[in-house]
Formats: C-alpha cells, structure tokens, sequence
C-alpha cells in the first residue's frame, strides 16, 4: 500500500470511528440500544484499524503522522476509555450510555478536524481548541438530554472549556515570524548581455481561436494559441517585446525552465510590475542552454495560461538535423490542443518530438510503433539512455521530455492520454496497459557531484484553514502556511542546497523552482540511480517525499511553488531570495 | 422563536436546493475547470454550515424538543462527511489525472450522502413547522379552545 492511499484509507476510518460514535451516541439518546452498540462497536474496531494505519504514516515519516500521533491518538484513547467500560455495563436506561457516547464522538470528530483543517504542523494551538470544542459540545449534549450533570462537573467543564479555548486562540493566533518577501520592491535593472541577434515581439490580447472546428474565446499572444514557437541556437542573444493588447489583470513572461537572470524572470511584484493594458516590456537574455523549454505569463497565471498565454521555446546546439517536432499539450475550455497531425517521414531519418506539457495536471505519453529513447527531461540531456519500446511516459505540469528515434519504415504514432498526436501514418495500437517510464532508474548513474550541504529546507505541503487573508479559505498550505504568510527560504550566493518536498495531501503537486534546476537525490528514501537528473518540474503525488539539491548561483528573489497554478493561486508560493 | 425557527430552516431548504442547482452549474460549465465548482464550494463550506448552526441555535431558543435539536444538528456532520469525499473523490484519479472507476464510485456517494442530508433538512423544517402550528388531534376536540394563541 503507497503511503498516498494509506493517508486517504486513515482518514475514511478516521469519518468511521466519529459517525460510529456519534451515530451510537443519537442511538441510545433515543433508547435503542441494540443499534446503539452495533454503532459503537463499529467505532471501536475503525479505532483499532486506525491504531495500524497511524503506526503506518509514522514509519512512513513523522511528517505524515505528527497531529495523529499528538493530538488524535490521545482524544481516540479518551473516547475508548470514556465510552468502553459504559457499554459492557447493563444498566437499566439506555439513555445513560448517550453522553459518554457522544463524548467519544465529538473527541474523535475534533480530531479529524484537526487534520482536515490544519494538520501540519501538529500544534498545541489547534490541540487545546480541539479539547476546548469537545468539552463545550458535551456538556450541551448532557443538558440537552436532562441528564443535568453534577454542579462541580458543570464547573469543571467551564473552566477546562474556557481555558483551554483562550489558551488555544492564543497560541494559534500569535503572529508568525513575519515574512521578509519584499515584495513591489525596486526591479533591478537588467544585466547588459550584449546586442540581440534574435528579435521577437509578442502582444497578449483577448482572442477567438478555432479548436477542432469550433470558436473559443482565448486570451493569446500575437492571436495564436499556443503563442509563436520562439527558436534560437546556443549563443544568441534573445530580445523579446511583450506587449499588452487589452489583459486588464496584466501579463508578463517567464521563462519555464530557463535560468534567467532574476531581472528578466517575470513574475509580477517579485522581479517587476505586470505588464498592463498599452503597456509594454523587453525581455533581454543570453540562450546558453540547449533545450525544450517554454513561456508563459505569470500575471494571473493561473487564468492567463489556462486561457492561453504560453507558447514553445526551443534552443538548439546547432542547425536541425532531421525531423524535430515540437508537441505543447494543452486543455483550451476542455479541449485538447494540439490539433493531430501526421505528416510521412522517410525510414532512416532521425526524429526528435519535444514533448511539453503546459497545463496544470500530468498527462501521459505513448509513443508506438518504433523504438525510442528519452534523450533529454526539462532541457537536460540524459545520460546513457537506454531504448524503450512499449512504454509510456508521464509529464508533470510544466515538464517537458525530448523522445527521440530513427523513423522505421512502418508508421509511428505519438499518443496523449489515448488521443494521437502526431504521427507518420495509421497506427492501431492500445497504449492504455503500458507501464510508465521511472525517470529515476533511467539511463546511467554517475557520482554525486557535493557531498556537503549548507542549507536544509523541508517543504511539507498540504491543505489547511487559512485565516489570514480578507474571507477564510481553504489553502493549499506549504508548512501549515499560505502564501503571502509562507516565510521565505534564505540562502547565500554559493551554497548547496538540500530541500525535502513531503506531500501530506490528497493531490499531486507538480514542483517548479525559479532560476535553478535541482538534483534528485531521493525519492520515499529510494536513492536515484539512473542518469543525473536536473529537473525544473516534478511531480511529488500524495505520500511522496522527494529529496533534491542545487547550488545556489542565481542571485535574486525566485518563486518557488506548486505548478498546479489553481494550487499556486491558493497559496501554495513561496520565495527563494539570496542573502 | 418558533416563528423564526421555521424561517430559518426554511431559508436552509432553499439553500440546499440551490446547492444542487450549484452542483449542475459546476457539471455542465464549460470549461471545466476547479473554478466551475466555485459556487458549490463556497455555499457547502460557509453557507450550509453557518445556516444549520443558525437552526440549532433556534432550536435550542425555541425549547424545541431534543429530538429536533439533535435533527437540526446533523445536516452539519454530513456536510463536513461530504466535503471529505468531495476531496476523496478528487484524489482518486489515476497518474494522468483521470477519473477512476474507484473515484466515480466515491463521487456517487457524495450524491447519496447530498440526498439523505436533504432529507434531514425537510424533516427539520416540518418539524418546525407542527412546533409554530401545533396541529390539534381530532379525536380529543377539548384540547382545542377558541382564542388560544398556538
Ligand atoms: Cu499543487
């Protein structure tokens, strides 16, 4: 069992054990004690299962189990004790047994809470509100049936109740360290890099676009989704206009994947103001990697590039050779773009097909009918890679992979999610059963180039109540907070870095650090052992703990979030800055 | 009180029907993004929540029976129960993103458990409703006396 599937399986028995009880508490409330203790006895078994699973997540990582170990494992225990002897026991009112019923409810209920609503960081805070809950919702319960409890009872559920409300509240409530990130600070200029020797202008603009055979509003550059596919060869120097039509939340570019310098990054109120509407701003870098890359804006991004905002860029080492294809995958108003294409290839001639994935989910990619192999990931080359015949490929949000094959004599297909792509003639082939690529066994190792760090970081991400903003939201929490409340990492010009990304949630969050490409060390403790990978966009699925490292030799101040950009929407951002 | 009781848990009817008008928005908005949910989120974590304590509360005031009070409570455990399989549900998608058989099975009981919590609710109304109106028995007519405020 993955430890995402045992986090949902914790939390379904967790839902048991409570309705258990609390069914069980209604049960005897109304006299029926036979359902009464059938519910009861439901809640005491999902307690016991729930005993393993929560040994389970601990061994997995503490992170995974802290509040349940904390605070739901003692509430559990209380309800066992409060709740089990008055059961064995066959007094004459059923009704007796309702408030240590509902007692052990509400216990087990408070705790679920706890992890539903912040559970990472476990926190003295959210434990003290949680018994401060459990306390008040009994002693009305007792009212509630006339059971009136003893005055020195009552006396002492207030004062439990009450302290532990006011002790909760404060400490949930203390300000956290707050966060340095100057944000709408002042843009640093950009680095000369010398004269441009490829010029491009993209204008951002409200657009209607035509997606097999049928008209969608789009917001595009230049009136083409994806944007203009940007070219250049290692050397060149890059000048790109971006200009705005009429986005009235502004536009910007970043550069996926690309380590620009911070000034020409483009992300809104960290490396400059978004471009407004009549308004416009010059891109300048120096392409001296090769790869599969691409752009998009970071301005509303989440919208923006849904809408359509993004295009393909490519830097080559030198002139094509052969066929090079590139293939942006994107989701236009559920639509799936790019339009099929087939288009023959002579046997012998070597094909490249850049596989890019610009929307905020992973898709799958199936490449039948001839020999292949991954000769790059996120614009790096692999090392040693070996061939693959009947295998797919999953792509993060914001990933890209470059397959490549000489072209047999019989057709090729490139499949997406089951859909065919690009091809070179008909090719009927299921893909559906295929096993799927582990980049981290891949191709051939070679020795780690630190084996020093000089900064740690931990990155736990999950969901959470976030309190902070205008309305409460429900977050997508990086280390139990959101952003703009997620202190940012600090790190000196030189250091390596070692960050642990640990997913506590029930979803996938695709990984993308600004300005750097990172190693992967480990993945749930298993280290990488196939070519070195140097990844911008990862994939880390619920129950996964990934280890990377870099070296920090980009000054500035870099987003560092989740690529899911709904995700990243709702605060799941930090920053990384240099001291 | 009892007046007001019943306004409220009329006023929680409504606004479970127009959560399942959300629900159809959310299904058939095009595109389908998280975005199409919005309104049913919104409604089933705030509104639905905030209107059943309010009920609670008026139960309480209005000295209705226990009964009623622990009837006007549970719409509340069911929507937190809901919202946990809402997100269970959207976790069950296979590495691509795509719904699985497992995940379709879950959604159907956040369908089922929408159903019975509607259910509660209309029973909490009509029990609201005899509380404000007493509906006097026809077989003992004495207990019916002109002028008597209900
Ligand atoms: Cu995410």
């Amino acid at each position: 069992m993955t430890v995402g599937s045992l986090l949902a399986a914790d939390l379904v028995i967790a839902v048991l054990a409570a309705a258990g009880w609390l069914g069980g508490g209604a049960a005897s409330a109304a006299r029926r004690r036979p359902l009464a203790r059938g519910l009861a006895a439901v809640a005491l078994l999902a307690t016991v299962v729930r005993a393993i699973t929560i040994t389970a997540l601990a061994r997995a990582g503490w992170w995974f189990a802290a509040e349940k170990v904390l605070i739901a494992a003692p509430l559990s225990l209380a309800a066992v004790l409060v709740a089990g002897p008055r059961l064995l026991r066959t007094p004459g009112d059923p009704r007796s047994v309702a408030v240590p019923l509902l007692f052990a409810g509400y216990a087990n209920s408070a705790a679920l809470l706890v992890t539903v609503l912040h559970g990472y960081p476990a926190s003295a805070g959210a434990g003290l509100l949680a018994v401060a809950g459990v306390v008040t919702a009994t002693a009305v319960s007792w009212r509630a049936l006339n059971a009136r409890p003893s005055r020195a009872v009552s006396r002492a559920a207030l004062v439990v109740a009450v302290a532990a409300l006011v002790t909760g509240t404060g400490l949930a409530a203390t300000p956290a360290a707050a966060p340095a990130v100057p944000h709408d600070h002042e843009y640093r200029e950009a680095r000369t890099v010398g004269e441009p020797t490829r010029r491009f202008t993209l204008t951002a603009g409200t657009a209607t676009v035509s997606v097999s055979g049928r008209d969608v509003a789009a917001w595009a550059f230049n009136g083409q989704v994806p944007g203009p596919e940007l070219t250049a060869t290692v050397g060149d120097v890059l000048e790109v206009t971006l200009r705005n039509r009429d986005i009235a939340r502004g536009v910007t570019l970043h550069w996926h994947g690309y380590d620009v310098p911070n000034s020409q990054d483009g992300v809104p109120g960290v490396t400059q103001a978004a471009v407004l509407p009549g308004q416009e701003f010059v891109y300048r870098f120096r392409a001296d990697q090769a790869g599969t890359y691409w752009y998009h804006t970071h301005a509303v991004s989440d919208v923006g590039v849904r809408k359509g905002l993004y295009g393909v860029l490519v830097v080559r080492p030198a002139p094509v050779t052969g066929v090079d294809v590139t293939v942006p995958v994107h989701t236009l108003s559920g639509l799936p773009l790019p339009a099929p294409r087939t288009e023959p290839v002579e046997a012998g001639t070597p094909v490249r097909l850049r596989l890019v994935n610009t929307d905020s989910t992973t898709h799958r990619y199936a490449l039948a009918g001839a020999p292949f192999q991954v000769a790059a990931i996120d614009g790096s080359d692999l090392q040693g890679p070996t061939s693959l015949v009947d295998t797919a490929v999953l792509i993060p949000a914001g990933g890209r992979y470059d397959l490549v094959f000489t072209a047999p004599a019989t057709p090729v297909a490139l499949f997406v999610d089951g859909r065919a792509v690009y091809s070179t003639g008909p090719v009927a082939t299921a893909t559906g059963a295929w096993p799927v690529l582990d980049p981290l066994t891949y191709g051939a190792a070679s020795p780690a180039p630190w084996s020093r760090f000089d900064r740690e970081f931990t990155l736990v991400l999950d969901r959470g109540l976030d309190l902070h903003g205008l309305l409460p939201r429900y977050a997508h929490t990086v280390n139990g907070a959101a952003d703009p409340d997620i202190p940012p990492q600090v790190v000196r010009p030189g250091d390596i870095v070692r960050f642990t990304i640990v997913n506590r949630s029930l979803v996938v969050h695709p990984w993308h650090l600004h300005g750097h490409h990172v190693l992967v060390l480990s993945r749930n403790g298993e280290p990488a052992t196939g070519s070195p990978l140097w990844l911008d966009s990862f994939d880390v699925r619920p129950g996964d703990v990934w280890v990377v490292a870099f070296r920090a030799d980009n000054p500035g101040m870099w987003a560092n979030h989740c690529h899911n950009l709904a995700h990243a929407d709702a605060g799941m951002t930090l920053h990384l800055m240099y001291s | 009180m009892r007046k007001a009781l019943v306004i409220v848990t009329t006023v929680l009817l409504v606004a479970f029907v127009l959560q399942f008008v959300f629900a159809a928005v959310g299904a058939f908005t095009r595109p389908a993004g998280d975005g199409a949910y919005a309104l049913h989120s919104v409604t089933g974590m705030a509104v639905i929540p905030a209107l059943t304590l309010l009920t609670t509360l008026f139960a309480v005031l209005a000295k209705a029976p226990g009964r009623l009070i622990g009837l006007a409570i549970l719409p509340l455990g069911l929507v937190v129960v809901q919202g946990l399989i809402a997100m269970l549900a959207n976790a069950s998608t296979d590495a691509a993103g795509a719904s699985t058989p497992f995940g379709l099975t879950i959604a159907g009981l956040h369908a089922l458990n929408g159903i019975i919590a509607v259910h509660v609710v209309v029973s909490v109304h009509q029990a609201a409703r005899k509380l404000a109106h007493p509906v006097p028995a026809d077989t003992t007519p004495v207990t019916v006396r002109e002028g008597e405020p209900a």
